[in-house]
């Protein structure tokens, strides 16, 4: 049996390595940094074993096991390419905007539905369509973030460098060229990961048997984030059409744009608990009205 | 064991001195040759830069040592100098004090600009060519390459390389490498001759910058500048166009009315598709109106006022950091010298070890030769005779190691000699 570590461990750990990080405001210190990566390091490990306890529970990956997973596995992610780009770059002080973002997806995950998804991907071949819709999904919501990390960045130099004001000490930014860029291909990526994404949870629900269907096209996450989707792909035409160097546009775009989507997705999680109506406890389906069940039951609560 | 530095620099001499005392290049293999010569026995290392001559000097034994005079003779005999031009003005440094010099000018403490990085790499310069003349020895070698691993440490430990603090470092360094991701296919207009302009135009053409454009109302002035930075002329006349087309703009002439108002250059921004461009206004009155600034996104416009805010702090910023750079060195400057006298000592620990091991071994073999009963317990006995003799000698190798802490201790190393008759 694999040992067990809670939430509270690596969120203690990323939530340590970020006040050492802002230490770096202060003095510049090799050994603060140092220890900073350290317990980034036990931090990313620890939830690797937390999502890999947890997906072995539910017998699923740890994509498809329980939407508290999926959110985790964002964070994981986000965590990965985080600490590789402070070890290859180490003046470059990303911390202060990975760390918000990391701890409040684990934030909004500690409060979301964690019964698995038994039910959802009872099918080995739902649960590969299903694997490829989240994994979609997961990754154009971390380049969403990422979009959105260098948008942020990219308007915080613009305005440094309209009003002559020196480089802070610990938050040396890379040139407005290469945010632009990093930005802009964040974007379109995003939107490309996202629209598979979106077109395979599609699929998904279309093929699925109306008997037992758990995925509906009303539900809110779907419509929210097809209108969310309309409205970036309205963006993208936008930009594609514009002529001459739009840079700050293209940071408020992500911004409005991707950050929207990301606050949408995880606003409407934490208010329903939950991305998909199927991963419901038994306690919230008995609380529903008699005639309205959908399919089978979780016997696995919260 | 004797140190020794003989040098000028820009704190106590002139530059006209400091030109007439210093080496070339195609020098140095000459200048070490008549070292060697004067000085057989001692180890010397020669640093000279723009703003100093050193000369350190470094010798195991007291014997034939170099002297300030010495060392000022050499300085005279090798530029052809009268040493009464120039005695005053050399300084002399001895002992720790010439440990911590080097490692205040290696951390670029004694530096004209405090906290420049180029000093570094000009004392391990230094030290390079006294290894290749073979002129450094044991001691030089500890000696400098203690001092680059403390400039290393000054520079990550302190904040005192970081900021700059000259007005184009400021200006090209902390704005224009963050405007643009690379330089050799930018455009750099330089509008005017004044001599900021020649500062900035070295950092741009340092970070890549090919194409110089240079207009001034005078044209010869302008083929002038253009040909000593490999540029081309421009014509004032159509300055305009210049304005639309550059990426880069350095403007000095500091003229009266304005040079550029906000209606031409927002003409000008219209034939150059708004693309990003970086104005650097040197000029006294300025040459750019403020209001070019709120054009749009895209337009970045420096005056000498903001620029030398931020050198302001930087400068601030950086002696704050003395102290903390000070206090690096005074520990190391303590490290080396312990180091150093505790080397002098190793030889007589070594030696009076030995001749304590020989004893020992003689009589215990003499001794189970006589009691072979004892042998089975050999090694207990000669575990205690090992204790025995360890608890006889702490005292004095103590005494040794704590007189070294304060300097090489020749007195008790001389007792040491007498009391057990140890040879060389």
């Amino acid at each position: 049996m694999m040992p067990h570590t809670s939430i509270i461990c690596f969120l203690a750990s990323y939530l340590v390595a970020f006040a050492l990080e802002l230490t770096r405001f202060r003095t510049t210190s090799r050994w603060g940094r140092l220890l900073s990566l350290g317990f980034a390091g036990a931090g990313l490990l620890a939830q690797t074993w937390y999502l890999l306890n947890r997906g072995h529970e539910a017998s699923l990956p740890p994509l498809l096991a329980s939407t508290h997973d999926w959110m985790l596995v964002v964070a994981w992610l986000v965590m990965l390419v985080y600490l590789v780009m402070a070890v290859l770059n180490s003046r470059l002080n990303l911390g202060v905007f990975v760390y918000p973002l990391v701890l409040a997806l684990i934030a909004v995950a500690y409060k979301l539905d964690q019964a698995p998804n038994t039910e959802l991907y009872a099918a080995q071949a739902r649960r590969n369509w299903g694997l490829l819709h989240a994994s979609l999904l997961v990754f154009g919501v971390v380049a969403a973030a990422a979009g959105c990390v260098s948008a942020l960045m990219y308007l915080l130099q613009h305005r440094r460098l309209k009003t002559s004001h020196a480089e802070r000490q610990g938050l040396q930014m890379p040139s407005l060229p290469r945010l632009a860029s990093v930005n802009r291909w964040a974007f379109l990526l995003s939107f490309l990961l996202l629209t598979l994404g979106y077109a395979s949870g599609l699929l998904l629900t279309f093929s699925a048997p109306s008997a037992g269907s758990t995925v509906e096209l009303s539900e809110p996450i779907v419509i929210l984030s097809g209108l969310v989707w309309l409205v970036l792909a309205g963006a993208l035409g936008w930009l594609l059409v514009q002529r001459g160097p739009a840079g700050r546009q293209v940071a408020w775009l992500t911004i409005v744009g991707l950050g929207g989507l990301l606050m949408a997705i995880f606003g409407l999680q934490l208010a329903t608990g939950h991305l998909h109506r199927g991963g419901r406890t038994a306690t919230q389906v008995q609380a529903q009205p008699r005639g309205h069940e959908t399919g089978p039951v979780t016997e696995v609560g919260r | 064991m004797n140190l020794q530095v003989v040098y000028c620099s820009h704190r106590a001499s002139g530059l006209a001195l400091r030109e007439r005392l210093a080496f070339s290049k195609t020098q140095i293999p000459e200048a070490y040759a008549a070292l060697k010569r004067a000085f057989p026995r001692a180890e010397c290392v020669l640093l000279s830069t723009c703003n100093r001559v050193e000369v350190y000097t470094a010798q195991e034994d007291t014997a034939h040592v170099p002297g300030h005079q010495d060392l000022a003779r050499f300085f005279s005999e090798f530029h052809q100098v009268p040493v009464h031009e120039f005695f005053d003005d050399l300084l002399e440094r001895s002992g720790p004090d010439v440990v911590r010099h080097l490692f205040q000018v290696a951390a670029s403490l004694d530096s004209m600009v405090l906290g420049e990085p180029q000093i570094v790499a000009q004392v391990k310069e230094a030290y390079t060519l006294a290894q290749q003349n073979s002129a450094s020895g044991p001691l030089t070698n500890a000696l400098f390459q203690r001092a680059l691993g403390v400039a290393k440490r000054v520079r990550t430990e302190t904040a005192l390389a970081e900021g700059r603090v000259s007005i184009a470092s400021v200006a090209v360094g902390d704005f224009g490498r963050r405007i643009f991701d690379r330089f050799d296919d930018k455009t750099v207009l330089i509008i005017g001759a004044g001599e900021m302009a020649v500062e900035a135009v070295r950092y741009l053409q340092a970070e890549g910058a090919r194409q110089i454009w240079v207009c001034n109302r005078t044209f010869d002035r302008a083929l002038a500048l253009a040909q000593e930075w490999g540029g081309q002329v421009r014509p004032f006349e159509r300055l305009d166009e210049w304005l639309a087309q550059a990426d880069v703009i350095v403007s000095t002439t500091g003229a009266e009315p304005c040079l550029v108002p906000r209606d031409r250059f927002r003409l000008a921004r219209q034939k150059g598709a708004y693309k990003p461009v970086f104005v650097l206004d040197l000029g006294v009155p300025r040459d750019f109106d403020p209001a070019i600034r709120d054009l749009d996104d895209n337009v970045f416009l420096y005056c000498i006022d903001d620029l030398q805010v931020i050198c302001e702090q930087n400068r601030r910023a950086r002696q704050r950091e003395v102290d903390r750079a000070l206090g690096i060195i005074d520990q190391e400057v303590d490290r080396l010298m312990g180091e150093l006298h505790h080397q002098a000592t190793g030889p007589i620990i070594r030696r009076l070890r030995e001749q304590w091991r020989q004893v020992v071994d003689q009589e215990t073999r003499r001794l189970f030769q006589r009691l072979p009963h004892l042998e089975k317990d050999r090694a207990d006995i000669e575990r205690s005779i090992e204790q025995m003799v360890n608890k006889l000698l702490h005292p004095p190798l103590e005494a040794l190691r704590d007189e070294a802490r304060e300097g090489t201790p020749h007195g008790l190393l001389d007792a040491m000699r007498r009391l057990f008759r140890l040879s060389d």
